[in-house]
């Protein structure tokens, strides 16, 4: 029963795909009924996964030399996040019935989507670090698809070959990590690798969790590897909100998470995730109150809010790290897609040309409030208790100046978050738009997401029950509270007081930024350095160009003179010869 | 013995139904029906390969799978073999064979020479097959111009274009430049040992000097084949020039039966040097970054596919190197399981893009150029050979669930199973270099889905059947074998068995 449950999550979605694949596209009502029906069965397949959690390995198909065997392993960790992977990209496809009405191409819409949603329940899933790579690349690939799903504009394609190649290089590192482990057990299994990690070689083993980490700061948009996330805004908004906010993002989180017991030992390690994790929290809310545009100061808000799930990984609250993901998970998809309603009544993604929109579409207006409210960490929606958490286990067990950053960080948040709420929904009309509040399929989605942001905070409890239940080599690392201890614990913290305090603190040096004018000189320089991605998006560019100048420059290679073509031969031989005489 | 027979039949059906074909379709041309001539000399081929398929079945059944030994037969003084790397060569060349043959059907049709078209292609299907299956340096030597000559023919096939000549001319020219090295580098080792045949070489080599002049005459003669970084610069022109069906035999195959010569050769050499593995490594590494640079800045689509085969050999080359210097055979299975799939995706690629260059250009009798700019929007049109070109360049750029994923994923393995340092960076140098494949590969991807047409698939003709079966039979193979990889390890184990053996027996 559960192995069926387990691949009838992944397989289901996929036959969608398939089917969706061969749809023809002159029949776009049919193709939003099916993707919809896969996409709701795909939820509640995973729903009924709950309450077979185990830690037994339910499948296991042996692939044959070199691939180990496929196996699939729904703990506490895997069905949590399939769950959040399924429900939400359930609530993203109905989202879409109205956000992509009348686009051309559907076929490959859904098809890519059902196919991502495939490939997430099965990295998380699976147990063996192949599969975990196999699917990991999957998702590269629909991110990248869907980024660049409007292939007729440059910049979708730019953003979407950015999106690849990115989190691609970073993948080499998960690659090299699964390689190594093969190479020294003899088998994939990742239960395997965390019961008998400590028998590798410290160097082996510390190769393995600085790749580990570089795969999943790509995926998860971390810094140095965060530029892809911002470009991949181009992507349909209903995709931002599943895959480039509520679930693939997440990946490297819960590589992270997933394998700490092994890495949590290795010089440096944590060191290095925290640092990630506060650059990235900080870093990302400084672009977003810099930001114009509505879906790049979303997608800074993600970068930085991925930021605090890796810091808490980092000081080693595990739990609160997956609590903060549930959080951001809903919260964030309610936002990008309140964000799509706006944006496919407006036009725009310009937030200065926005605007007083909140008499016009009450019921966006609302949902967004919500979800806002979370983001800033306000009490008493589900991203206040998850931050709290979060900032109070590294105030406990990390260093003091990441504390000071991460709160400093909270602030910005707040700070933002109020602005951009602000700038879309109050304020005076910059432009007469004719826009109407939004449809029947947008609210069937929104609503439950509001919902949802206003109490899964209770679910603390129930989380705690799920992962301790399940991962018994995560058992000594889950500071896991039930929902009540939570409570008294985040309330009674003087981290919470702190928080708070920076939080009004941001809240009102927005509300008030007229009288800092006079500071504002001041604050060209970072705003300047934040626009320019501090650097990191030159960076790229250097690497990019680099790489395709010296395509050029081997290009002169091919002379296509046959008297240089024969040179080649010669030289060749010699060298050759050479090689072969230093062996012999 | 049973298998003698089967043996003589595998290699000798196709040579000889060469001529027949040619005859049988000139016969018919006489008749002065349209398409009479293309129809028998079609038919005569699938006949013959049918023979071919029949006796090649028959010794993958009588073959031990277990025992890394060859099947030998010796008929008059021509020593013929068969082990493990014989049938896997053997198989890809025919199922490519196949393949292109149903394909050409409409793509060669109304072109002047059809006859000769299908001869010289089943020619050189057996030519390989006899180049799998040769036990001695002479005849492995002849094979390989037998090989080399069908393929001139056919990369020059458009005789009244003027690039399809010059691209022909250098091919003609480097090719035999090689062989040339290579016969002089089997002088070198008779001169040396008295012995052609590649057991008893290896049983006397030593490392003198003209030995060591011989295997490098070797890798470079070979290398010219095989595409190796520096002997590789007559391919771009030869594999974009060709007709299509034949680039997919190029690039899916006959470069590969280059490396299979040069493996055979090198192998009776084992005991000369040491440095055997280093040097494929090295060759694979230089493949890789060259082909994948250069691929980077093309915008035709078959000399970009042209340069990647480039980087694909390096893939091939790097696991038999790694196999050659780690004593095991990981890297060779994963070296072959390459080939097979490179072979799979690189037909199927060739004979999309062939499939939108006839629609798109030659239907409407141009010879000009497919580029990426063409493509623009040919999903809509073509859904089956844009997705097939899709499924087939992203399996070439490794993304999962395609085959090129899991024979990448072999190689590394066994890189990292070396436990070398040096080894491990080749591993992360070739998985980086994969990333960078996709850079050239995923815009064709996006030019395909693209909604806005160009002006070129807006006239473009329709597909012929016979070009969307080969296409569809491709496709599920390069799907299914990145879901199931085990599906073909009874070829890729025993052959990487028998390289291993051949070197040495490790």
């Amino acid at each position: 029963m559960t192995q069926w449950l387990v691949l009838s999550v992944i397989f289901v979605p996929w036959l969608g795909a398939l089917l969706l694949a061969l749809s023809s596209d002159r029949a776009p009502r049919l193709q939003h009924l099916v993707a919809s029906a896969f996409a709701v069965v795909t939820g509640l397949l995973s729903l009924c996964l709950l309450p077979l959690v185990t830690e037994r390995t339910v499948v296991s198909v042996a692939a044959g030399s070199v691939f180990g065997n496929f196996t699939f392993v729904p703990d506490g960790l895997s069905v949590f996040l399939t769950v959040i992977a399924a429900v939400i990209g359930c609530l993203a496809v109905i989202f879409s019935i109205d956000y992509m009405h009348g686009e051309a191409q559907l076929g490959r819409y859904y098809s890519l989507v059902l196919l991502f949603i495939g490939s997430m329940t099965g990295m998380v899933l699976t147990s063996s670090m192949l599969l975990l790579f196999f699917f990991w690349e999957m998702m590269a690939f629909c991110s990248y698809a869907l980024i660049s799903f409007y292939n007729d504009d440059p910049k979708a394609v730019a953003g979407g070959m950015k999106a690849l190649i990115m989190t691609q290089t970073g993948g080499v590192g998960l690659l090299a990590g699964a390689l190594i482990a093969y190479s020294f057990l003899g088998t994939y299994d990742i239960q395997t690798f965390l019961a008998y990690a400590h028998r590798l070689p410290e160097f082996a083993l510390s190769i393995m969790a600085f790749g580990f980490l570089i795969g999943a700061a790509a995926k998860s948009a971390q810094v140095p590897f965060h530029t892809w996330l911002p470009g991949a805004m181009e992507a349909p908004t209903p995709i931002s909100a599943l895959i480039h906010a509520a679930t693939m993002v997440n990946a490297g989180v819960y590589l992270l998470a997933r394998f700490y017991p092994a890495f949590a030992a290795v010089p440096g390690w944590t060191t290095a995730v925290v640092v990630v994790g506060v650059l990235s929290a900080f870093l990302g809310a400084v672009m977003a109150i810099t930001a114009s545009d509505l879906k790049r100061t979303l997608a800074y808000s993600t970068i930085s809010q991925l930021g605090y799930m890796v810091y808490a990984v980092g000081v080693g609250a595990v739990y609160a790290s997956q609590f903060h993901l549930m959080s951001h998970a809903v919260f964030k998809a309610l936002l990008f897609l309140g964000a799509g309603a706006v944006i496919h009544a407006v036009g725009t993604r310009d937030m200065r040309q926005m605007g007083g929109l909140g008499q016009k579409m009450p019921f966006v207006r609302n949902v967004f409030i919500i979800g806002t409210l979370a983001l800033a960490g306000l009490p008493f929606v589900n991203g206040f208790w998850s931050k709290e958490l979060v900032l109070e286990e590294g105030l406990a067990h990390g260093p003091l100046w990441a504390y000071i950053l991460m709160v400093l960080g909270a602030g910005l948040t707040a700070a933002y978050s109020l602005r951009m709420v602000y700038m879309v929904f109050y304020g005076t009309a910059k432009k007469e738009h004719h826009v109407h509040d939004a449809p029947a399929a947008m609210r069937t989605a929104l609503a439950p997401l509001a919902l949802g942001t206003l109490v899964t905070w209770l679910l603390a409890g129930w989380l705690s029950e799920l992962l301790t239940g399940s991962l018994p080599y995560h058992l000594s690392h889950l500071h896991a509270p039930g929902t009540v201890e939570l409570i008294v614990d985040v309330l009674t913290a003087p981290a919470t007081l702190v928080a708070i305090v920076v939080i009004a603190a941001g809240l009102l040096a927005w509300w008030y930024r007229d009288l800092f004018a006079s500071l504002s000189k001041a604050a060209a320089l970072p705003a300047a350095m934040a626009g320019a991605d501090f650097g990191f998006e030159w960076l790229n560019r250097v690497i990019v160009g680099s790489t395709l100048l010296a395509g050029s420059v081997l290009r002169l290679t091919q002379t296509g003179h046959l008297s240089w073509n024969a040179l080649g031969i010669a030289g060749g031989a010699i060298a050759v010869l050479g090689l072969l005489v230093w062996g012999s | 013995m049973y298998y003698s027979n089967a043996i003589l039949t595998l290699v000798v059906t196709p040579l000889l139904s060469a001529p027949l074909i040619y005859l049988i379709g000139r016969l018919f041309m006489r008749t002065g029906r349209a398409g009479a001539a293309s129809n028998a000399s079609q038919l005569a081929s699938l006949l013959a390969l049918a023979g071919t398929w029949k006796a090649y079945i028959d010794i993958v059944l009588q073959f031990n799978r277990s025992s890394a030994t060859a099947l030998r037969y010796i008929t008059g003084s021509v020593p013929l073999q068969v082990d493990g790397l014989s049938i896997l060569l053997a198989g890809l060349a025919l199922t490519l064979g196949t393949l292109v043959v149903i394909y050409s059907r409409m793509y060669m049709r109304n072109e002047d020479g059809e006859e000769k078209y299908y001869a010289m292609l089943v020619a050189m299907t057996g030519a390989m097959i006899g180049l799998a299956c040769a036990a001695d340096l002479f005849n492995l030597w002849v094979w390989f111009e037998v090989m080399a000559l069908t393929s001139y023919l056919l990369v020059a096939f458009y005789r009244e274009q003027k690039a399809s000549l010059e691209a022909g001319v250098k091919y003609l020219v480097q090719s035999a430049a090689g062989s040339s090295l290579v016969l002089l580098a089997i002088a070198l080792v008779f001169m040396e040992t008295g012995t052609l045949d590649l057991y008893r070489i290896g049983a006397s080599a030593v490392g003198t000097p003209l030995m060591l002049a011989a295997g490098a005459l070797f890798v470079a003669g070979f290398g010219v084949k095989a595409a190796l970084v520096p002997f590789h610069t007559w391919l771009p022109d030869a594999h974009a020039q060709a007709p299509s069906g034949i680039s997919a035999m190029l690039s899916g195959v006959v470069i590969e039966a280059g490396l299979v010569a040069l493996l055979r050769a090198i192998s009776a050499l084992m005991a000369v040097t040491l440095s055997w593995g280093v040097l494929l490594m090295i060759f694979g590494a230089l493949n890789m970054l060259v082909g994948n640079l250069i691929a980077l800045k093309q915008t035709q689509v078959k000399r970009l596919l042209a340069f990647s085969s480039l980087s694909h050999v390096g893939y091939m080359v790097m696991g038999l190197g790694i196999a050659l210097h780690a004593g095991t055979a990981a890297g060779a299975t994963g070296g072959v399981f390459h080939l097979i799939n490179h072979g799979l995706m690189k037909g199927l690629a060739f004979l999309a893009v062939g499939a939108l260059l006839y629609a798109l250009h030659i239907a409407k009798g141009s010879h000009n150029p497919l580029t990426i700019s063409d493509l623009a929007g040919a999903a809509k049109r073509y859904p089956l050979a844009t997705l097939a070109l899709s499924i087939a360049v992203l399996g070439l750029g490794g993304l999962p669930p395609l085959a090129g994923f899991m024979s990448k994923w072999q190689i590394l393995v066994a890189g990292v199973q070396a436990n070398n340092r040096l080894i491990f960076y080749l591993v992360i140098f070739a998985a980086l270099n994969s990333v960078l494949s996709l850079g050239y590969y995923a815009p064709i991807v996006n030019a395909v889905y693209r909604q806005k047409p160009s002006a070129a698939v807006l006239n473009g003709s329709s597909l012929p059947l016979s070009m969307q079966v080969p296409m569809v039979l491709l496709l599920l193979a390069v799907v299914v074998l990145g879901l199931w990889p085990g599906l073909v390890q009874w070829l890729t184990d025993p052959a990487g068995n028998a390289i291993m053996a051949t070197f040495g027996g490790y």
